[in-house]
């Protein structure tokens, strides 16, 4: 019993070195979490800068853009200007302005007399549906056909969903919009008016809650489309040249020899590998998603987040576009952090290196 | 592969069932389609907002949309009829002292907020006070009571108001009066209150129910609104406002049905819209000007020049050239599609108690040939390449004339108005600006002519005040409201006045000489007035419209406090779901027809391939 089994020593000693590789990755997946938390921070300052000085030196006369066309007294004009900040020197007015940020207060929209974040607040969700939902959709379909296209290239269906989905790229989205609102709000020919021609949801739509989803829902239905056929064709080319690409690798022979079916080939070896271009510009994508689709919003009276910040920029309305300046920025710095992370997971070659 | 195969069945059975699920769904989502705007619930009217809804703090709220919906859900001492004169509303008799500076309103008793508690002289003593005392709540109506010097309430029904200086438009300034009770609470943050939460407590034809950020506010029937005012009881049950972000989304509401009622049309949507048989098109009288702004040399109220106007312009014999060459009939046919008026006074001639017309003589048309002689009268010779040279510095004489880069208008008569100046031997520059650069440049007095125009309510005082010398920056950094920089001891002296003479007749005389002065100086050169182009869906609402249509088919302007009230819904034996019943299958046809083709491609490629 005294002697030391070998083997017991050589399990423990293996066991020792795995736990030690374990505790090395996860330090290593800290310092790496690390390093790009600190570096999205620096980025996020930076964009403060940037956003702070560009509306800084906008040529811009937001007193005067705010009070035109209405009866307003010399002391109202001087109120507004001290509210506004105009006349203080810059630096104050930028340590004022990251103050804000930082403790979360987005200050506050004289051209709408209220908050900046309840503005924001109230608007951000029916952007995000509105983006999220055509996105989800165009993804789905631009790679489900992305896929079938490049695997089965110079075929019927590639030709036709590489020319539909090319056309549609290049329409004119407020267009396209106008067409559909024309085609399926008013009606046209045989077809009837089918949804409605704006907003969100209707004032005497019963059903309660239930109600109120398919009420959201029939009104998300034309802009979602609108958003879905103009954008879809970016996800199809760059997947269907991503599967080109794989098509001659030798380990789809190799998995062709091993007798797997062709379905089989596609989905389990060449999709994987070829997803990696697609992941990024999706990650790109729902980073830009708060920003909201501004022709869309106003096409359809979407009461969305791109509206408003049409409207700050008119005037400018600087508190309430700085607001949606972070608000945009911030969500596209997390968006790239989070694409950053899950690329580790799902490309070795990130891990490796 | 028996295990492959049954995978594979078991996807096909999953993809089924989501494709079922989809059509389940969809057909929910159908069966919703396109709700009459007659809905079982009752009558609602749907009109269409004229600009976004996002407050209805009458304290801080100043777009029209908003204010339309304040009007009906706040009571003020006095509202317009539909001659948009103002008559008795919470007051019921009013007099003035003879320097029109003490107003005395008797007000009515008994009246009941929303909420029950009874209307009080307090509620309107501490309305006006709030906003005369603090800052944040004078934010829209602050100029309005800039000359008030007391409001009191001397019994439980006098409200006695003392000025400054005399204030003849007393009865115009319809201040929206809130409840004390619910707002005191409120003064902290008014300037942040949305005043959103409803049922908003109030006191008019119509209460708040509903409200959705940006796409509507619902309003119901105030089945205690009071029958001895000039508004009466609506007629339907609902009022609902919505806002649409383009006037094509808007138009397309009103012709499937969604909205009863709607204004601001294009020429174009106005033309095509009068060949629908469900649908009634009309104009009515306009309530603003388009026109050139010439700008004489940017001065402080103190004299001190600045800017970088063309000194030339200073000559009002060069400003009344450039008025001679315009051709503004030709304006009105191209631009408009005839549907205005050709410009001339500075109030728009809607407003019939302030209307006024340039004499024979005084009159300027278009006439190229006088306009020349003019300036040859005046020396202006021109040089080998035709254009005109300012005998003081004896320079070509280039003027830029700012647009505004978003307006499709202001590029066309642009495009009208270049030639024409260029024909009597000016260099013209057009300069497409952002709406923001042009304010700014147009404060800093950067600018020679620019495309602007005006509008008013029915109290010219404000748009008359913009041409006083009081309205010039008090110094060059800071902005005052004036226009073109116009300052005329004379006009001044005339604008003192009309605000003294309580007698809105003698009132309007004086108006009148001072729009005489306005039309000589030609430092704003009225092209036209828009008629306001509507529709209606004549077939679901009756008595909308006030007053008779002119020979040209233009109805007087309509006031639309009044206008929500009279309307009348005109009940159909049944309500047409035609797209409900054709939608629903063909939606259903449709997706079937593409699952069927899916799976038999799936089918014959999987079988293919095995």
């Amino acid at each position: 019993m005294s002697a030391v089994d070998p083997v017991t020593v050589e399990a423990a000693g293996e066991v020792t070195s795995s736990d030690r590789r374990g505790r090395e990755e996860r330090s290593d997946f800290g310092t790496y979490l690390i390093g790009k938390i600190v570096s999205a921070a620096v980025s996020f300052l930076f964009t403060l800068i940037i956003g702070f000085t560009i509306f800084s030196i906008m040529p811009s006369d937001p007193v005067s853009a705010l009070t035109r066309g209405r009866p307003t007294s010399a002391a109202q004009i001087a109120e507004l200007k001290k509210q506004l900040g105009i006349g203080k020197p810059v630096w104050q007015r930028f340590f004022e302005f990251v103050h804000r940020t930082l403790t979360g207060d987005l200050g506050y929209s004289y051209q709408y007399h209220a908050t900046v974040s309840s503005l924001i607040g109230s608007r951000i969700w029916p952007t995000l549906l509105l983006t999220g939902s055509s996105t989800v959709i165009s993804i789905v379909i631009g790679l489900w056909l992305g896929i079938r296209s490049g695997w089965r290239h110079g075929s019927l269906l590639d030709r036709l969903s590489s020319g539909v989905s090319l056309t549609l790229w290049s329409v004119p989205t407020f267009w396209l919009g106008l067409i559909l609102l024309v085609v399926f709000s008013v009606g046209f020919g045989p077809i009837p008016s089918i949804f409605p021609a704006g907003g969100m949801s209707s004032p005497d739509f019963g059903g309660g809650a239930a109600g109120h989803v398919v009420d959201v829902a029939r009104h998300l239905v034309l802009p979602c489309l609108t958003l879905v056929l103009v954008v879809f064709a970016q996800y199809v080319t760059i997947m269907r040249s991503s599967i080109i690409d794989e098509l001659g690798s030798p380990y789809l022979l190799t998995a062709r020899a091993k007798g797997l079916r062709d379905d089989d080939v596609r989905r389990k070896h060449a999709v994987p590998n070829a997803l990696l271009p697609t992941v990024t510009i999706i990650f790109l994508q729902i980073g830009g998603l708060v920003g909201g689709a501004i022709t869309v919003e106003t096409v359809y009276s979407w009461p969305g987040l791109g509206y408003l910040t049409y409207n700050a920029l008119r005037i400018p309305d600087l508190q309430l576009l700085e607001g949606t300046f972070i608000i945009f920025s911030a969500s596209i710095i997390v968006m790239n952090l989070l694409a950053d992370l899950l690329y580790r997971f799902l490309d070795p070659r990130v891990r490796a290196t | 592969m028996t295990d492959l195969r049954s995978a594979s069945r078991v996807r096909r059975r999953l993809a089924a069932s989501v494709l079922a699920l989809a059509i389940v769904a969809l057909t929910a989502l159908f069966s919703g389609a396109a709700p009459p705007a007659t809905a079982a619930s009752g009558s609602t009217l749907g009109v269409v907002s004229d600009t976004e809804l996002t407050t209805f703090n009458p304290f801080t709220s100043y777009y029209d949309g908003e204010l339309n919906i304040i009007g009906v859900i706040y009571p003020a001492l006095t509202v317009n009829d539909k001659d948009n004169i103002p008559q008795p509303y919470l007051a019921s008799k009013v007099e003035h002292s003879a320097d029109a500076k003490t107003w005395t309103f008797t007000i009515r008793t008994g009246l009941k907020w929303s909420d029950g508690k009874p209307i009080t002289v307090q509620d309107i003593v501490w309305t006006y006070n709030l906003i005369m005392k603090n800052k944040a709540a004078a934010s829209a109506n602050g100029s309005i009571v800039e000359n008030f010097a007391t409001v009191t309430a001397p019994n439980a029904s006098t409200i006695v108001i003392k000025t400054k200086s005399p204030q003849a438009n007393m009865l115009y300034l319809s201040i929206p009066i809130v409840p004390q009770h619910i707002w005191q609470s409120r003064v902290k943050n008014i300037g942040k209150e949305l005043n959103t939460e409803t049922p908003v407590v109030g006191y008019g034809p119509w209460i708040l129910t509903g409200f959705k950020t940006d796409q509507y506010a619902t309003l119901s029937r105030n089945k205690d609104f009071g029958t001895d005012f000039v508004v009466s009881q609506p007629k339907f049950d609902k009022l609902i406002s919505y806002y649409y972000k383009s006037t094509d989304a808007a138009v397309s509401a009103l012709r499937s049905g969604q909205v009863d009622q709607l204004t601001g049309m294009t020429p174009a949507q106005f033309k095509q819209l009068g060949k629908n048989k469900d649908l009634a098109v009309y104009q009515t009288a306009p309530v603003g000007w388009t026109g050139i702004e010439v700008n004489p040399g940017a001065r402080t109220k103190a004299g001190k020049k600045f800017g970088t106007a063309n000194p030339a312009l200073a000559d009002q014999r060069l400003r009344s050239a450039i008025a001679w060459s315009i051709n503004r009939p030709q304006l009105v046919t191209k631009i408009l599609d005839g549907l205005g008026i050709v410009g001339a006074g500075y109030v728009p001639a809607s407003f019939k108690q302030w209307a006024w017309q340039p004499t024979a003589g005084q009159k300027i048309g278009y006439d190229p040939a006088r306009a020349n002689k003019i300036l040859d009268q005046a020396g202006y010779k021109k040089d080998g390449k035709g254009v005109r040279i300012d005998p003081k510095t004896g320079k070509e004489i280039s003027l830029r004339l700012g647009i505004h880069s978003d307006d499709d208008q202001d590029q066309q008569i642009a495009q009208y108005v270049k030639p024409w100046l260029q024909a009597i031997g000016l260099k013209i520059k057009i300069e497409p600006m952002s709406f923001d650069v042009l304010n700014k440049n147009l404060v800093k007095g950067d600018w020679d002519m620019l495309m602007d125009g005006w509008s008013t309510g029915s109290d010219p005082t404000y748009l008359l005040s913009i041409q006083t010398c009081g309205a010039l920056p008090p110094d060059t950094s800071t902005p005052g409201y004036t226009d073109a920089f116009y300052c005329n001891p004379k006009y001044d002296a005339l604008y003192k006045k009309q605000l003294a003479t309580a007698n809105q007749s003698e009132r309007a005389k004086y108006i009148g000489q001072m729009q005489s002065i306005l039309y000589n100086a030609n430092i704003d050169v009225t092209l036209y007035y828009k008629n306001q182009l509507s529709g209606l869906r004549k077939n679901d609402v009756k008595d909308y419209l006030t007053g008779a249509a002119d020979a040209q088919g233009v109805y007087p302007l309509q006031n639309h406090v009044v206008n929500w009230s009279l309307a009348t819904p005109i009940k159909h034996k049944s309500s047409s779901n035609l797209g409900l019943y054709i939608g629903v299958p063909v939606a259903v046809v449709v997706i079937g027809a593409a699952a069927g083709l899916v799976a038999l491609r799936r089918r014959s490629t999987a079988a293919e391939r095995e």
